[in-house]
């Protein structure tokens, strides 16, 4: 019974601390890519017809003036807001960057395999996502169309968790003169990078609170949208665990006394033929840990199964948490660590109440 | 072969338990025994006469109300309960009636059992356990468990760790009174040849009057008494 004890609480342990870090991967990696920490956009409930739409991320967002960002950028904690201009058209999504902004941007210089950049002077040239080069054979030099005709001077991989992916984009000057609504001046989105990841609440309330008619997505925020995952934190897992492992002590020392107590006979024998009290509570210790070692083993080996399997469901939606998430020997120390430390617990506690048995009268228990 | 020197020297000897209902039972009554280095003591008695009571005390697993054990030379009332353990380990092989083998060891770890809590090396302890179960004739049965066994097997077993630490005393208590009559007499005779051999000195309380053949000496219990000739009223079967 100990040993299915010490295997439940320690394959929980290991499988809620690796979901919680794989969801806290897979929640800070779509910002990470484009260097922010929270999207600032203000909700369209519906879909413009016929046009296309102004869009951020799944989300229908209404432009707003640009100048705002630099409002956004005095609130505190805010070390930079920058401007996206984003547009679909039927399947074609369609993007205005500025980019001067090279760590936090929809696309950045790194993310060019082939040509080049855009500069800050660039009008109708374009960088367009390998992918969509590839299915329409776009190289270097290539025209490619959305509402006016561009040149393509870089091929762009972006990660396939980076949320705000575009097919074409363009210099924000020129995407705002040739939408039809010819948006000059507005955005539909602020990439607002903080002054450190662990100002993101504090900051996205500040936000909300000074434009109330204002959306902040966070990490966390776009993640449950976008997965519908249910959201545990590492400290969560951890208390979680620990509790489990406190319970696991308190269920292996009163099996452990229940195991002394169907034994006494046997214990009665042994010190009637000459075993100390310190052989008894030796014994006993060294059996609890040998239920404390194979609980751990099983515990840990099915930890990591369950675990892997959590990650493969968190990540199978986002692409690729699993692969974010390292192994972490640590982890499995504390596991193990903890099974081990119960099983001396429960061996010691129940070995001193074995110790203290009169041999003549446990012989003759039945 | 016996000498004149005492191995255990029992004075006064009293041993009181007391009843749920407040009075006071003398399992054993001012008992005064000595027994020879060498020799082979049998107590008979009727069941409850204090014959198991006074072996525990002997064999250091009770502690006496009053009275004086002395055996080998140690007087029990002057050892702390460490020095009781050794004098276990160390002094006193004990064959049980009901054979009280681990029921989870094999034959060869309960013998090994008596070893544990001595510095012998684990290998060591290994090939004397198997020598031991080979003379009690046992070698083909060492891996098995006692449930696997005969009854009268278990009770070789039993003997073969009451041996292991090379007592200077047996104490058997009712060592015959689980196993038919001739199994009874192998054991006891069995007995009688190792401790003949080497020279321990055996107390053994039993119903079983054939042991008889092989005891130097016997005594009778009743009531908590010893007595050296059969109590008037007393049937020995």
């Amino acid at each position: 019974m100990n040993i299915v004890g010490f295997v439940i609480a320690i394959s929980t342990l290991i499988t809620l601390v690796m979901a919680a870090r794989g969801w806290e991967t897979c929640t800070s990696v779509p910002l990470n890519d484009i260097g922010t920490d929270i999207i600032f956009i203000y909700n369209a409930p519906v879909k413009p017809l016929n046009t296309g739409c102004y869009i951020a991320n799944h989300l229908f967002a209404y432009p707003f003036n640009q100048t705002l960002l630099a409002e956004i950028e005095q609130v505190p904690n805010v070390e930079c807001a920058v401007p996206i201009l984003m547009h679909r058209l039927r399947a074609m999504v369609f993007t205005g960057i500025d980019p001067t902004q090279t760590i936090t941007n929809a696309v950045k210089p790194s993310d060019v395999i082939e040509g080049r950049y855009l500069k800050a002077d660039d009008e109708y040239v374009a960088l367009v996502d390998k992918e969509y080069a590839s299915l329409n054979n776009l190289t270097l030099g290539s025209t490619v169309s959305y509402a006016a005709n561009y040149t393509v001077v870089g091929i762009v991989e972006v990660s396939a968790t980076n949320l705000i992916k575009s097919h074409i984009y363009v210099n924000l000057p020129i995407v705002q003169q040739v939408l039809p609504e010819k948006p000059i001046g507005f955005v539909n989105m602020g990439l607002i990078r903080t002054t450190s990841p662990s100002n993101v609440k504090q900051v996205s309330e500040a936000l909300k609170e000074q434009w109330p008619d204002s959306s902040t997505l966070t990490g966390l925020d776009l993640a449950e949208t976008a997965f519908g995952v249910i959201r545990i934190g590492e400290e969560t897992a951890w208390g979680i665990s620990l509790a489990l492992a406190v319970i696991t002590v308190l269920f292996a020392v009163k099996s452990q006394l229940g195991n002394v107590g169907e034994r006494t006979k046997e214990i009665g024998i042994l010190k009637a033929i000459g075993w100390s009290n310190k052989n008894v509570v030796n014994q006993i210790v060294v059996e609890s840990l040998i239920q404390g070692v194979i609980g751990g083993v099983i515990g840990c080996c099915l930890g990591l199964v369950f675990g892997s399997i959590a990650l493969s469901t968190i990540g199978g939606e986002i692409g690729g948490a699993l692969s974010l998430v390292p192994f972490d020997p640590v982890l499995i120390a504390v596991g193990f660590v903890i099974a081990l430390v119960s099983a001396v617990v429960a061996g010691l506690f129940s070995s001193l109440r074995a110790a203290r048995l009169v041999p003549v009268e446990a012989i003759r228990t039945t | 072969m016996m000498s004149n020197a005492n191995m255990i020297e029992v004075s006064n000897l009293t041993r009181t338990y007391k009843t749920k209902s407040g009075g006071v039972i003398k399992a054993v009554d001012k008992v005064n025994l000595q027994v020879s280095e060498g020799e082979f003591l049998t107590i008979l008695g009727p069941s409850g006469s204090g014959k198991t009571t006074l072996l525990n005390l002997i064999g250091g697993l009770d502690k006496p109300s009053s009275g004086r054990i002395v055996l080998d030379g140690l007087e029990f009332s002057k050892l702390c309960d460490g020095d009781l353990v050794n004098v276990r380990r160390e002094k006193v092989g004990f064959v049980f009636q009901a054979f009280n083998l681990i029921p989870t060891f094999t034959a060869l770890e309960n013998v090994e059992a008596a070893l544990v809590p001595t510095n012998m090396p684990k290998d060591e302890r290994l090939q004397r356990s198997s020598k031991l179960l080979e003379m009690m004739g046992l070698s083909e049965r060492a891996n098995h468990l006692p449930s696997e066994l005969s009854a009268g097997e278990q009770q070789r077993v039993a003997i073969a760790r009451a041996f292991a630490n090379k007592p200077r005393v047996l104490l058997l208590d009712e060592p015959t009174g689980n196993l038919d009559t001739k199994t009874g007499k192998e054991i006891l005779q069995l007995c009688h040849q190792v401790s003949k051999t080497q020279g321990q000195t055996v107390v053994a309380v039993t119903h079983a009057t054939y042991v008889k053949d092989i005891t130097n000496r016997v005594l009778y219990m009743r009531d908590g008494k010893l007595y050296t000739e059969i109590p008037q009223g007393e049937a020995v079967q």
